[in-house]
């Protein structure tokens, strides 16, 4: 029954899912919106609690046994409280019953996300470019014949999209366009139907019980 | 051949070293450069262009700290337009992190504009022309439910008013009164616009997305999916200058700004890959 319910449940709510496209009827439709509206965010609110729980017995565990770089689990854990009691008490832009102003100094969820989350999100990414450049260098052969394409079409794209390429011949850009409308469409058409194709399978297995690795196991 | 050696094996510290001075450099100095605009953007513009005057433009504000610097130019420029063609705007994000961020997107057009109007009614004011939804989790709900009742599933707004006692949202049940939702998103959910809001629902399509997401985007475009795409840093320029070209809009142009940065930074990567396809040739030749 352990298994068996499950299951039963995935089989009876993916149709329920699939019917709403099928049938307009206003009872149908109606049922679904209840499914939607109610339903899925009653249990989207108990995966964030989930959620919230493991990340917080992970980190607790982390500084428990000193773990690798368990230091940095205090800076989460602090952070973590920090805001939590800012956001649920003194709303997001300071509007709540906890006063979050010191003289002009703010510190509501607006303010910490545009000083702090913001920057560090941007740094995080901004390195990246140098990353791929340094690996780009090192990487990106002309090895083969489709390697050799590959690098070419790269360079005309990189250029044509750039206003440089408009100034070296106006036909350049239309030529990266051309790229990206024709070659680049025809290949991602065939990928894109080749995943489409998979995940139907893999839907249709789950709905009718034969793949069964979800459930965990290893069955 | 010591030369071809080195070529081959350039320090990563001096790759990193020349991309931060090309990419800082014309920052320090910020001037706009001008771009051709090509029919993808230019689709777009149209679109929001000719939204009519009962109809309402709906923007998802997807983008994070993480991929602002090139989305959001988009979403500014977005907005002048609408506000300037008098367009009402609805707003809203699929997840919870881009809501400062669109918010702060709203609070500087507003305020460009209000700073210049002269009397209440040439104002943008909240709840008229213009309502922030903010978040409702998870990203399908507010997708599929929105094409029954828009003010079903926000029940309040960002600034916690009730919806349906705002001027704006009387006027709007779903998506019936949206001509067109633009999506600025560095994920999937332009896919998910599509696969559940347009084929039940009939909704029109646009998208802003980073330049990494473009070649999955245009199979949508080629279809009609999609009704304008703006990629990257480029496609947000392209806007800015339809912007400024077709509306006299004289604003701040962020992405056209960054373009000299971006050329560089191209021209360096490039310039380095053809440097190692060299050292690699020679060295293989001497094989």
């Amino acid at each position: 029954m352990q298994r068996t319910f499950p299951l039963i449940l995935v089989f009876i709510f993916g149709i329920l899912g699939i019917i709403p496209f099928i049938v307009p009827h206003p009872s149908v439709q109606h049922t679904d919106e209840f499914l939607r509206n109610d339903l899925l965010r009653i249990l989207a609110a108990f995966a964030l609690v989930l959620g919230l729980g493991s990340l917080l017995r992970v980190h607790f565990d982390k500084i428990q046994h000193h773990r690798e770089n368990w230091q940095y689990s205090w800076v989460l854990l602090i952070t973590f409280f920090l805001t939590s009691i800012i956001g649920l008490f003194g709303g997001v832009a300071g509007t709540g019953p906890l006063p979050t102003k010191i003289g002009n100094f703010h510190f509501d969820i607006q303010t910490i996300y545009l000083n702090v989350e913001v920057p560090l999100g941007a740094t995080m990414f901004a390195l990246l470019s140098f990353f791929m450049a340094s690996a780009a260098y090192r990487s990106f052969r002309a090895r083969s014949t489709e390697a050799t394409l590959l690098l070419l079409s790269a360079f005309i794209v990189m250029i044509g999209i750039l206003p440089l390429g408009n100034q070296i011949s106006p036909k350049l850009p239309s030529f990266a366009q051309w790229i990206m409308d024709v070659p680049n469409v025809a290949g991602k058409r065939g990928i894109a139907f080749g995943i489409a194709l998979g995940s139907l399978a893999t839907a249709l297995k789950i709905l009718l019980g034969i793949e069964r690795s979800w459930l965990g196991g290893g069955e | 051949m010591k030369i071809f050696d080195l070529m081959l094996k350039i320090d990563r510290r001096i790759i990193y070293l020349v991309l931060a001075v090309v990419v800082i450099l014309p920052l320090v100095i910020p001037s706009a450069q001008h771009v051709r605009v090509m029919p993808p953007v230019e689709k777009l513009f149209t679109a929001v262009d000719t939204i009519h005057s009962d109809k309402v433009l709906m923007i998802d504000f997807d983008y994070d700290p993480q991929t602002q610097p090139e989305l959001e130019p988009m979403a500014l420029a977005i907005l002048r337009h609408a506000f300037n063609k008098r367009i009402k705007v609805l707003g809203l994000s699929l997840y919870v992190q881009p809501l400062g961020l669109a918010k702060s997107a709203f609070d500087q057009v507003i305020s460009e504009y209000n700073s210049t109007a002269k009397t209440y009614e040439d104002s943008i004011i909240y709840g008229r022309d213009y309502v922030f939804l903010g978040w409702q989790p998870p990203p399908l709900v507010p997708i599929l439910g929105m094409g029954e009742s828009i003010t079903n599933v926000y029940k309040k707004d960002y600034y916690g008013n009730q919806t349906d006692t705002l001027p704006l949202m009387k006027k709007i049940k779903n998506y019936n009164q949206v001509e067109l939702l633009i999506s600025i998103s560095s994920g999937d959910p332009p896919l998910w616009w599509v696969g559940y809001a347009q084929n039940r629902f009939g909704l029109k399509v646009g998208v802003g997305c980073t330049a990494v997401s473009a070649s999955d985007y245009y199979p949508y475009l080629q279809t009609g999916q999609f009704s304008g795409l703006m990629v990257g840093m480029k496609g947000a320029a392209e806007y800015e200058e339809l912007v400024e070209s077709r509306l006299n809009i004289y604003k701040r142009r962020k992405a056209s700004e960054a373009l000299p940065s971006l050329t560089y930074a191209h021209l360096v990567m490039m310039a380095f890959i053809i440097i190692g396809n060299i050292g690699y040739f020679i060295k293989r030749r001497q094989k």
